[in-house]
Order: structure tokens, then sequence, then C-alpha cells
């Protein structure tokens, strides 16, 4: 393998590994943080996401300035779209209905939960059905663009990013500095080898920061969704797969950090640059988490449970894929890597999340939890 | 003294919360007179800090023991 490559699959597996275990330990969850505002006016998870929020605005732009980060905005992100929008949307209704979102079910699901497992297969199988709507979705989002151009706010206004990103990041700093010493960003947990939310949010924007600089992006993993799904899909019908447009595109065309070859990847089942950073990180996501919960003596099989939220799992998991490529893209790209940077794409995802995750809530105590 | 014991081990979140909630408003009188208790059998590790709290919040006492790989909580009226 080429020794660019190599760098890339390695970081991202230890970058998993150790998100995993830290997502684990603290149940750093980003459906509780949005879904929780509704439910019980709980703002607690929602603090630490936006410490990780601020702290990795921080990081990435001092990144920037000292030299380390040399792309920004990062790949992949585009022009902002109501399709953005839209995708938020969904994705909030689908990440309540399946008790958590496309990291936090991995994150899950290597602690045993079958649930969890239920929603990763069908956010598999909703991330390859959309490749039989891509054609329409992106006339759609096309036609929709809201501002041509500028894919981050700094760029829209025309100010460099520091002008905008530091001061920002230093308000937060402020707000957050009170609310620690409120007392509002600790609570006590009686779980075994708990992990103090605030201190996974450091870990994890630490993280994105290390993904940044290795990778030449944050963490994200949801074009590998579709690439699994098109490989299961192909196992049954290679030419329907071979014959969709959206399997055969390539969004992924950059040179890496350390490296001098640029490498290309999309959502088809081949094995390219977005497998060699986003399966290592699955594959990490996982394992860590199964250590984390094997090392406390909570790992077993949980299969035992209502069929109503099996059902409501594996629809939530469909929701989810779906609004993934949508989107495109997940919560913890956007909220952990474009929010950041003050993307505009991961601005509006946020926007429809919110409204999403309400009714999420709402379609949740009615229907599934009763 | 009256035990309701609720297992919700394997679940999906939030019904930790949730599923307490619910009988917390229906039996929380005899709670709080002490004729009464609930206990939540859980693996949900977050459910030991947002039950507790919660609870708390509502007037009630809380102790969470560790069962078997997963937790068990105690939530009662008087001490």
């Amino acid at each position: 393998m080429e020794q660019g490559l190599l760098l890339i699959v390695a970081s991202s597996l230890v970058i998993g590994l150790v998100a995993g275990f830290v997502m684990h330990r603290a149940d750093f969850c980003t459906t509780a943080a949005f879904r929780d505002l509704f439910l019980f006016r709980d703002f607690f998870l929602m603090r630490q996401m936006l410490l990780l929020a601020v702290v990795s605005m921080a990081l990435f732009e001092f990144g920037r300035l000292a030299g380390v980060i040399e792309r920004q905005p990062f790949p992949l992100l585009g022009a902002p779209t109501l399709a953005n929008v839209a995708g938020g949307f969904v994705f909030g209704i689908g990440m309540v209905l399946a008790g958590g979102c496309v990291v936090g079910s991995l994150y899950k699901m290597g602690a045993g939960s079958l649930a969890s497992a239920l929603a990763f297969a069908g956010m598999l199988a909703g991330s390859a059905a959309y490749a039989e709507i891509h054609p329409q979705w992106s006339a759609f989002a096309q036609s929709t663009v809201l501002v041509q151009g500028a894919i981050t706010v700094p760029q829209w206004l025309g100010v460099s990013p520091a002008a905008l990103l530091l001061p920002l990041a230093g308000l937060g700093g402020v707000w957050l500095a009170r609310e620690f010493r409120a007392g509002r960003m600790q609570r006590p947990a009686a779980a075994v080898g708990h992990l103090a939310p605030w201190r996974a949010a450091l870990i994890l924007a630490g993280l994105g920061f290390a993904s940044y600089v290795l990778i030449g992006m944050p963490m994200g993993i949801t074009t590998s969704y579709a690439k699994l799904g098109a490989a299961v899909e192909s196992w049954f019908a290679p030419g329907h797969v071979a014959g969709l447009a959206y399997f055969s595109l390539q969004p992924l065309d950059y040179t890496p950090p350390f490296s001098d070859q640029a490498i290309r990847g999309g959502p088809g089942p081949q094995l390219d640059a977005v497998a060699a950073i986003q399966y290592p990180l699955i594959v990490g996501i996982v394992g860590g988490a199964l250590l984390a919960a094997v090392r406390v003596g909570e790992w077993r099989p949980r299969w035992r449970l209502p069929p109503r939220q099996l059902l409501s799992a594996l629809a939530g998991g469909l929701l989810l894929g779906l609004a993934a490529r949508m989107a495109p893209s997940c919560n913890v790209w956007h909220l952990w890597g474009g929010v950041p940077i003050l993307a505009l794409q991961s601005l509006l995802f946020v926007a429809g999340l919110l409204p999403g995750t309400w009714v999420g809530a709402r379609l949740l105590t009615r229907f599934v939890i009763r | 003294m009256q035990t309701l014991d609720i297992d919700i081990r394997g679940q999906i979140c939030p019904s930790c919360l949730l599923l307490t909630l619910k009988e917390l408003n229906r039996i929380g009188a005899d709670i709080r007179s002490g004729e009464a208790e609930i206990v939540v059998l859980t693996d949900d590790r977050q459910a030991t800090a947002t039950i507790p709290a919660t609870a708390n919040r509502m007037g009630f006492h809380t102790d969470v023991e560790r069962q078997d790989g997963a937790y068990r909580i105690r939530i009662f009226g008087r001490t």
C-alpha cells in the first residue's frame, strides 16, 4: 500500500478506537443531546456538544494559522442548498427513532445492542436506496442553491476566517467558563468507569483535530454506508448497481497531507480513498466501544426488547441512511467538523435537524415507547 | 411497602427515563408517603445519571447499585 494511504488507514483506526471507547464510557450521545431538549427540557448534553464545537473551532483555526491545517474548508463540502435543511430534518426524525445517530449507533452496537445493529442494517439499506432517487434529488439541490461561490460564512461575508472564528470561539469560551463555574457542565453519575461528558467533549475535539491534520478532514463516515450498502446490493443485483449513476460518482478527489499523490473515492462498492478513510473509523468505533464495555463487565447481547422498539430502530436507521445521503453527510461531520468552521451546509443541516428531532420525539412518545 | 420493578434492560433510549417518569407520576404520592418504591433495572449507563437527577429534582430519594453488569436504581420517599 502507498505510504500516504497507510497513514490514513492507521490514523482512522486509532482515532476510531479512542472515539468508540470514550463515547461508550461517557455515553456521549448526540441524539440524546438534541432529543432531550424537547423531551425533558434538559440542556446538559447540548452544553457538552457546544463545548466540543467551540474547542474544535479554536483548534481548527489555530491549526490553520499555524500551518498544520492546509485545506480550509475541507473536502466534500459544497454550496449551501435547501437539500441540506431537508436532509437534516429527515435525519433528526431518523436518529430519534433509531435511538442513536450514525455514529452513536456504532458505539451502542459495539456494546451489544441489537436495536442499534438493526438500525445499522437500516442505514446501509437507506443509504443504498438513495441511489434510486439521486438524479431527482441532486436536481432539487442544484436548483435551490442559496449562496453561489461560498462554502463557509467567512467566504460568504468576504472576511478572513480568523476574524470571525476566533472572536466567536472566545465568546463561546466565556459562556462555557460561566457554565462550568455554575456547575452546569457536570452531574453525578454512578456508572462504573464513567467518563465525565465534558472530558469526552475535549478528547473528541482533539480527535477531530488529529483527523483534520493527519487525514485532511474531520471525522465522517456516511459515504461508506452507501458504499457498504452498494457492496451488499451488488451481490444480489450487480447489473442494477453498476447502472446507477450515483455509485459511479467520485466526489472525493484531493491530495491528503503527508502525500504528494491525489486520491479519489465515492459511494460505489469499490475499495477506494473513501473506504481507506472511513472503513477503519467504523471498525475502530465499534471495536473501541466493545473494549470499553468488556472492561467494565457490561458487554452482553441485548436483544430482548419490545418488537415495537426493534421496528422503530430499523425504520429510524432507514431514514438516517437516506437522510445522510440527502443532506449530504451526518450530524458528526456537520456538528463536529462543519459548524466549527462555519460551513453554510452544516449550519443549514442543524437548522433542519432541530425541527426533525422535535417531530421524532413526538413520534417516539406517541407510538414507540408507551 | 410495595415495590414496583421496572426492567428496561436492552431498550432503546430514552425508555428508561420516560417509563420511570410515567410510573413516578402514577404512584408518586404513595412513594412520598413511604408506602411504595420503584426499582429500575437498566443497562443504560446514562440512566444512572438522568434518573436520579430527575427524581431528586422531584423531591424523591434515590440510590444506585451495580447488579450483574447492569444497574439497579431505587427511588423511594423516606430514608
